[in-house]
């Protein structure tokens, strides 16, 4: 087993120098260093890239259960601050159970099961021991460590012997089921949405003075050692682990998906069943590239149109709510009141995240852009303009909705909330809120045009084009510290918005041509 | 050493792909399985190699031992879309592969030995499989396939993508081992088949069916393959 444990090991540590070498190699200002592929196999380079990824990965570990038990232990302050150390006890007793049935961690599908088991053919039950062992000793330790300066050496003791105790029988539980079931815990979704549900209902019996207390906790301990025992012999009993690996691991699931996301996001933009009729009104008379743009948002109509009306909804939703606080408590009207008229940067966050332009490129690509782009037909300049054009119109009108809700929304609570002096605020907030929606439109459709994402697999291989996501991100988050007038914000916002959209434009029309093709 | 199929039914919703297929598969030959598209091989090797749930049916593996249900560790399946660790560089994956499996590979050849058997360069050898071509990691699968040397090797496609020169070198290569092996390769291209198999089975309604030579020459043979394939058009 430890030759397994070993290998594996090596096989992940080599994977993560690799991976990080080639985005060295893909970053700007280090491409033009490493031109050929000798780092790859650089012993000396790769031995001190490896001590840094085992440093680096054993930190993460650390870092994360550290940062998990932490929050518990917070989390129990607040909801019992008079009992703390027993409140913890109790939610982590029952966070682990918990634990034990949904964490599929060892036997969720992943490429590197399916690379180990099926491509390498390493011994499967060896694999599963040694990947079950990866899991709960650090695991105990870290857990052991972190209690133990929280509260003490006793309770830390049972606490991750607990978690130790729970996990082994938790695996072979989940062994057990999937042989009878044919499919995991997780995957039946009413079982799990009711355990989660029961847990979290219990973890909050604290707040009322209920708990698992330490005594308990010694008594659970106690029952889950023999537990354990059978558990473990059942995990030894099981000879097809590498049937179960190769049913959960399919090609299909790790096929063109290093990752779950990967698999996931073709699923968000793929057509759904709904929209595969077309109605015969909607494309009438039109032809061409017309009738291709039409044929396209009306296949994707439930995706992009379901999410605009149900963010219109919850934005209808929060106004309606705030107006019902602001007509009874003139302590909130207020604080709305100074909200609208000098924190409007809120608004800039908030239409970011109510933005579907992410998941529309990703769409137009999968769906479309991906095998087109392959003709030469629709790589012309002409073509490429054209279709940006129509696709542009469509997805502000899209975003609109939910962002003619917003203007009409904060509009009236402004009114409500005892208005503003300024009158010209009820002119500028609105139309503010609307070049939003046409800013984040512009730019995801310009971004994806500019830099085109994505292999033919949906995976993003830009990384500026990650870059940039992430940037967009932070500049929306950053605003929402500013406090600033609103009539002066919503003039600064419109007018860049207005330049923003004529330049990114002026730079699509001059290279989209060029830059959009499939990497 | 003989691949029994006994009754093999595999549908897909209302859809019957595979039906009540009984054929016995034998050691020392390639068996060229030809089918249209859509016909079902890809299914037909998924259901042996227990990837997809088969409705009904059962696998054998009879040797000098006797008859015993098949086991996915005696077979080998070298699938189309070649599937490989993509951040490791191929002298990485090979290495890592030879010494999991040390114990199980009988007469081992150096690294090197292994390389030149499917032509990758030096240079080749430190890259990233990620930066290899279509062909170049369908050669690194069908390496290790052939390294672990199962009982049984199915291939789907497997040449297609290889240039001439390795295609050449696989023919050679896979004759060479069928002696101790089932082989059982699928393509579209029938000069390919009738070139490197013994036996042609062509997957039609639903089932499998050994076409004879005989005493027919290579056009009058093909003939008879692409009529028997185009009879499914009047079913």
């Amino acid at each position: 087993m430890f030759n397994v444990l070993r290998m594996s090991l090596k096989i992940d540590i080599n994977y993560a120098i690799n991976s990080f070498i080639y985005t060295l190699k893909k970053a700007p200002i280090f491409k033009d260093l490493f031109v050929d592929d000798s780092l790859y196999k650089s012993h000396k380079a790769k031995s001190i890239i490896r001590v840094l990824a085992i440093i680096l990965s054993s930190f993460r570990i650390i870092f994360y259960k550290c940062i998990y038990i932490s929050i518990l232990y917070i989390i129990s302050h607040y909801l019992n601050s008079k009992n703390t150390v027993n409140t913890f006890i109790h939610i982590y007793v029952l966070l682990t159970i918990l634990g034990m049935f949904v964490n599929n961690k060892l036997l969720s599908p992943s490429t590197k099961k399916y690379f180990s088991i099926v491509l390498f053919n390493m011994d499967a039950k060896k694999f599963f021991k040694s990947d079950l062992f990866i899991e709960i000793i650090p695991s105990f330790i870290v857990n052991f460590i972190t209690i133990s300066i929280l509260i003490n050496v006793k309770i830390a003791l049972l606490l991750s012997l607990f978690a130790f105790l729970s996990r082994i029988i938790g695996e072979a539980f989940n062994i057990w089921y999937y042989k009878k079931y044919k499919y995991l815990v997780i995957s039946n979704l009413v079982l799990y949405w009711t355990l989660l549900f029961i847990v979290l209902g219990l973890c909050c019996l604290p707040f009322i003075n209920i708990y698992f207390t330490y005594k308990y906790l010694l008594l659970l301990v106690l029952l889950f050692i023999p537990l354990m025992l059978i558990s473990y012999y059942y995990i030894n009993k099981v000879n097809d682990y590498k049937l179960i690996y190769k049913k959960l691991n399919t090609l299909n699931t790790v096929i063109d998906s290093d990752s779950r996301k990967g698999y996931d996001r073709q699923n968000i933009v793929e057509v759904k069943n709904k929209d595969k009729y077309i109605n015969n009104k909607k494309i009438k008379g039109k032809k061409g590239y017309d009738l291709f743009n039409t044929i396209f948002f009306e296949r994707h109509k439930e995706i992009l149109l379901r999410s605009a009306k149900n963010f219109s909804l919850i934005i209808f939703v929060v106004i309606i709510g705030s107006i019902f606080f602001i007509k009874g408590n003139e302590k909130i009207a207020k604080g709305i009141n100074y909200a609208i008229l000098n924190r409007l940067s809120w608004a800039v966050i908030i239409m970011y995240f109510i933005n579907r332009g992410s998941i529309l490129t990703q769409a137009m690509f999968y769906n479309c852009d991906h095998s087109m782009l392959t003709f030469n037909f629709y790589r012309e300049p002409k073509v490429i303009l054209n279709l940006f054009k129509k696709r542009l119109i469509t997805i502000i009108k899209v975003n609109l909705m939910p962002a003619i809700v917003m203007s009409i929304g904060v509009v009236v609570l402004l009114y409500l909330s005892g208005g503003s002096t300024n009158i010209i605020n009820y002119i500028t907030i609105p139309i503010f809120i609307l070049s939003l929606s046409v800013f984040f439109s512009v730019h995801y459709l310009v971004i994806y045009y500019l830099l085109q994402p994505y292999n033919k697999y949906m995976k993003i291989k830009s990384l500026t084009y990650t870059l940039v996501l992430s940037l967009t991100y932070i500049f929306s988050y950053s605003l929402t510290k500013l406090v600033m007038s609103s009539l002066i914000f919503s003039i600064i916002g419109v007018l860049s918005t207005i330049a923003y959209v004529l330049l990114s434009l002026l730079v699509v029309y001059r290279f989209a041509p060029i830059t959009f093709k499939i990497r | 050493m003989k691949l029994i199929i006994e009754n093999l039914n595999k549908k897909y919703d209302k859809n019957e792909v595979l039906k009540d297929i009984n054929f016995t598969f034998e050691e020392g030959k390639i068996y060229g399985l030809i089918g249209r598209n859509g016909a079902g091989k890809t299914t037909l090797f998924n259901s042996i190699n227990e990837d997809i749930d088969i409705d009904s049916g059962k696998f054998f593996l009879e040797d000098e031992y006797g008859k015993n249900t098949l086991n996915i560790k005696d077979i080998g399946y070298v699938i189309s879309t070649p599937t490989v660790p993509e951040f490791l560089t191929g002298k990485e994956f090979l290495s890592f592969f030879l010494e999991i499996n040390k114990d199980k590979i009988k007469d081992m050849k150096t690294i090197n030995e292994y390389f030149d058997m499917v032509q990758i360069s030096k240079e080749e050898q430190d890259k990233l499989l990620k930066e290899y071509s279509h062909g170049m990691k369908n050669k690194m699968q069908m390496l290790i396939n052939i390294i672990s040397s199962p009982k049984i090797i199915l291939l789907d496609e497997p040449l297609t993508s290889l240039d001439v020169v390795v295609q050449e070198d696989m023919k050679k290569l896979l004759k060479s081992i069928k002696k101790d092996h089932i082989i059982i390769f699928s393509t579209h291209i029938l000069e390919l088949a009738l070139d490197l198999c013994d036996e042609i089975v062509i997957l039609n309604n639903k089932n499998l069916e050994l076409i004879k030579k005989k005493n027919l020459n290579t056009k009058k043979y093909k003939d008879k393959i692409i009529d028997s394939l185009r009879d499914e058009e009047h079913v």
